[in-house]
């Protein structure tokens, strides 16, 4: 469960990214054609919309940072300390102060303007008046470009704190450096902190989780501590300080009295004395660790002086492993029971290494700081509030005779029948299986899910029955075997079935039948084929018969195309490079072919000549001929003048005074309209194509920039 | 590291991706096309601001080629640059007697405090503003029952009226001077300090537009005026704390929303 989400703190931008974000939403977001033809309100309106929006941007935006980042005040102590410790409260205030200043200046900007671009009289003046106070906007914004930094820093860093609970069961590790904090955090959560052999591994809070008693506990695993003032601890201590001030724990305070951390036993003790103010009204239990290195045989007498003078080790108490048996009363009784200049502790010892009183502490830790917690809500005024309303009714005594439920002897009998079926079982399972049976399991014993012989309400066994026999759901597969039924013996059931025997497949002998099927088959498709070819025969008869001859043209037909498909392969596959026809000067080989094959079909030579260039040159075979009698045919004189005469009587008619003009007019007419077609790609006049009737660049994407008939 | 990092711990952890360098190294080596891809496909207004940034960028990276160059090319004939080093002012032996350069600097100096001192009065920073039309000065504003008179003007320039002003009755003013461009402060500069103040505005000195408008109070661009320069704690030769001084407006007042002036000192 998050308490304080920090991460949802939105990303804070440079100041240069801010004034960006800012003006091109200004852009995008009001409208940008203004013209001076306009009526005048209408252009102040336009500039005045801009100033109001950009300004609202600017105040939408630095309020969402302001919101987006706690208040201190309104933070758990814990938070507000440790933003403290971490970012400096001072900074992180004026940080958010010039921000919110900021807020006020831009709407007081803006405020101007608007008023100013009332008065403006011109479009110039107007945009001039846009400007400014856009621009006065972005240098202020400009200004706070160290503040927006920080907090942008700030956001990161928050964003990775671990998320603690101030409220909940916690229990905090504290001590030295490298006294093996982190290790029993390791031990009892999954946290997976760094564990190093040196000083200050840890160098910020840690927080894991952990299940006890069926509750959730918190462990936070603390940066050491060193014994100085508190104006000479660093950040890092601090931090430490913070969670040991602030938050309502089991303080594990760690001591290594074999010194190998590098601090001597009576600095540590002396912390803990000096650190007293810090763990009043809290359970705290000061844990002498690292047995395993036998340290116990090889203190020196000071310090066996120092140690004793903690108190006695409540190890034996509790070191029967029976968790459940801590007299907590009396270890409460003992905490008490300490000097003036000592906190109330328990002393225990332990080892990380060899995992030896790990769960000891732990549970004395939670038992104790359960115990104040439900103490202390006994006390609350919430608690005593529900108490007093509740009242248990219970009818008044008539008389005194006794009045048990009335149970029928038949029914008696075969309870206790139950209870003796219900001993005869449990005897048979082990102990460990009893102890730790399922809760849920144990709760309803009337239920008939237990492992018994027999359903004893139905007087039969059930497949669930079986099921839970044999190892219950998941592991248990169901007996198909005992459902053969059918068979002559009960006892072939479970008879193993081979798969081959004598080299047959047994599955092919399961029908017994299967020749007779088998031959019905055969029967069936020899019938539908012939049925089938009478069909054919029957069309045959009625279908067109070819001549001789015809059969002679298909057969010539088919000839031809293979030698022509023959042809074209061996063109095809000739694997060389070759002069293209038209560079060597010889006539294509289209020219040759049909040149050939025209005189085959008896046409004049000429003229066969003729239409092979025609086609071949890609002109209608009229014109190729009209060419060839033009040139063929020589006109004469008279001849040319009638001709031209007609020629431009005919211009005449069109209105042209003679047919050079209409020639000339024709072709002007035709260069103007090539340069149309060459503009809009047409072929020629008759060209109505549309290469795309919906260009991709048209009906795509977002429209930014133009409108649907051009961008 | 804290715990919530678990970028860095898993880096710490496992390392990076095997091929992690490499794909930095081509990264970097691609970026390029992907800058000048994206300087090709933008259009608009944010194509614009891309090409203003890419220019400066590249005008630095030029520059800073061209640094390097030089100092390439001084390292490489030294002997050139030993030249460059004469101090100023150095003269051969043969004219080391003569003090002629000195004489007439002082001259010229002298000459040239003369003329400052003739000039001092008139010297400003903008000497020549353009001229501003009636029209553009004043709006008709048409009065009477029916609107039809039309013998008001309002005054479109910001204008600085005195704090003891008090209206004509309406039916008689002439010349309406609008709340909305009624200026107070000044944001004067202090041309020798550098640095530049909001101050009081005291009163209008000259308007170079005319008289009238200087009777009005109307500050356009050249316009001298008075500012309250009490605060800045200055002194004259005689010791006296002077309490106003002249300042000359730089700015189209109108179209900025601000006045910015120069102290005349």
């Amino acid at each position: 469960m998050v308490v304080y989400n920090f991460k949802k703190i939105q990303t804070v931008p440079t100041s240069t990214e801010f004034v960006d974000v800012v003006l091109s939403r200004t852009q995008r977001k009001t409208p940008t054609v203004v013209h001076k033809g306009y009526a005048i309100t209408r252009i102040r309106a336009f500039y005045m919309r801009k100033v109001k929006y950009t300004q609202s941007t600017f105040h939408e935006k630095l309020t969402q940072i302001l919101d987006d980042f706690p208040r201190l005040e309104e933070l758990h102590p814990f938070y507000a300390d440790l933003i403290n410790v971490l970012y400096d409260r001072d900074h992180y205030k004026l940080a958010l102060g010039q921000l919110a200043k900021a807020r006020s200046l831009v709407d007081g900007i803006a405020k101007d303007y608007l008023k100013l671009l009332k008065y403006g009289d011109s479009l110039y003046r107007c945009k001039q008046l846009k400007r400014a106070a856009l621009g006065r906007m972005c240098t202020l914004m400009k200004r706070h470009t160290s503040s927006l930094q920080y907090l942008e820093q700030v956001r990161q860093h928050m964003g990775r704190l671990p998320s603690i609970d101030p409220a909940t069961r916690t229990l905090l590790v504290a001590g030295f450096p490298n006294v093996g904090k982190s290790s029993f955090m390791n031990k009892v959560t999954r946290a997976d902190v760094d564990v190093q052999p040196y000083a200050f591994t840890t160098k910020s809070l840690f927080v894991g989780h952990m299940d006890y008693k069926y509750l959730r506990w918190q462990v936070i695993d603390t940066p050491g501590i060193l014994d100085h003032s508190l104006e000479e601890r660093n950040t890092i201590e601090m931090q430490s300080i913070t969670a040991l001030a602030h938050l309502r724990a089991a303080v594990l305070f760690f001591i290594d009295p074999s010194e190998q951390c590098g601090y001597a036993l009576h600095q540590q003790i002396e912390l803990l004395r000096g650190m007293a103010p810090l763990f009043q009204n809290k359970p705290l239990i000061v844990v002498l660790n690292k047995t395993d290195l036998q340290w116990e045989e090889e203190l020196s007498d000071e310090h066996r002086q120092a140690l004793a003078a903690l108190g006695p080790s409540v190890d034996q108490a509790v070191s029967s492993g029976n968790v459940e048996s801590i007299d907590v009363d009396a270890l409460l009784e003992m905490s008490q029971s300490k000097p003036d200049d000592q906190p109330a502790h328990v002393v225990m010892k332990m080892s990380s290494l060899s995992e030896q009183g790990i769960a000891q502490v732990r549970s004395v830790a939670c038992d104790l700081l359960l115990r104040q917690r439900v103490d202390a809500k006994l006390r609350g005024k919430r608690m005593s509030g529900a108490l007093n309303r509740l009242h248990v009714a219970q009818p008044a005594a008539r008389d005194a005779r006794r009045r048990p439920p009335v149970i029928p002897s038949s029914v008696q009998r075969k309870l206790d029948d139950l209870d003796k079926a219900a001993m005869a079982t449990a005897a048979g399972t082990s102990d460990d299986e009893q102890e730790n049976g399922d809760p849920d399991v144990t709760m309803d014993e009337d239920t008939p899910i237990r492992g018994e012989a027999k359903n004893p309400s139905l007087g039969r066994k059930l497949e669930r029955d079986r099921m839970w026999e044999l190892g219950g759901p998941g592991v248990f597969a169901s007996d198909w075997r005992r459902e053969y039924r059918d068979l002559q013996r009960a006892e072939w059931a479970y008879d193993i079935i081979p798969e081959i025997v004598d080299g047959h497949n047994i599955a092919d002998f399961v029908d017994p039948d299967i020749e007779q099927k088998l031959l019905d088959l055969e029967r069936e498709e020899e019938a539908r084929v012939a049925a089938e070819e009478e069909v054919m025969e029957e069309e045959d008869e009625d279908g067109p018969v070819l001549t001789a001859e015809q059969l002679e043209r298909v057969r010539a037909i088919r000839e031809k195309r293979a030698v022509l498909r023959q042809e074209s392969w061996m063109e095809k596959t000739k694997n060389r490079p070759s002069v293209p026809a038209s560079r060597l000067g010889k006539r294509t080989r289209v020219e040759e072919h049909l040149e050939a094959h025209l005189n085959e079909m008896g046409m004049h030579e000429e003229d066969a000549q003729d239409v092979a260039e025609g086609i071949a040159d890609k002109m209608p075979l009229r014109k190729a001929a009209k060419r060839r009698r033009l040139v063929e045919v020589e006109e004469t004189e008279t001849q040319m003048i009638e001709r031209k005469e007609a020629l431009d009587a005919a211009a005449r008619k069109a209105g042209f005074a003679n047919a050079n003009q209409k020639a000339f007019a024709k072709k002007v007419a035709a260069r103007k309209q090539a340069k149309i077609h060459a503009r809009t790609r047409q072929h020629g006049d008759g060209d109505r194509h549309i290469p795309n009737l919906r260009p991709r660049h048209l009906f795509s994407g977002k429209r930014g920039m133009g409108k649907t008939q051009r961008r | 590291m804290p715990q919530g990092d678990y970028i860095d711990e898993h880096r710490k952890k496992y390392g990076r991706r095997f091929d992690y360098e490499e794909k930095e190294r081509k990264k970097e080596a691609r970026s390029v096309r992907v800058v000048a891809s994206k300087a090709h496909s933008l259009t608009g207004i944010k194509a614009k601001l891309y090409n203003k940034q890419r220019f400066k960028e590249k005008a630095i990276m030029k520059k800073k080629i061209n640094m390097h160059q030089q100092r390439n090319k001084k390292n490489k004939d030294a002997d050139a640059s030993a030249d460059k080093d004469v101090k100023k002012g150095a003269v051969p032996g043969y004219l080391l007697d003569r003090e002629e350069v000195t004489r007439s600097k002082v001259l010229s100096n002298t000459v040239k405090q003369k003329r400052k001192e003739k000039a001092g009065k008139w010297d400003v920073p903008l000497p020549k503003v353009r001229a501003v039309a009636e029209d553009e000065m004043f709006k008709v504003m048409k009065s009477g029952k029916r609107k039809n008179k039309e013998w008001k003007r309002v005054v479109t320039k910001a204008t600085f009226v005195g704090d003891n002003f008090t209206r004509k009755p309406p039916k008689y003013e002439r010349f309406i001077r609008p709340m909305g461009l009624r200026v107070k402060k000044a944001n004067v500069t202090h041309p020798e300090l550098q640095t530049t103040f909001c101050l009081d505005i005291l009163g209008v000195k000259k308007n170079p537009q005319g008289q009238t408008y200087t009777q009005l109070g109307v500050i356009t661009k050249g316009t001298v005026i008075e500012v309250n320069v009490s605060d800045l704690g200055l002194v004259t030769n005689s010791g006296k704390v002077v309490w106003s001084k002249y300042a000359q407006v730089m700015n189209n007042v109108e179209n900025d929303g601000c006045v910015n002036a120069r102290l005349l000192v």
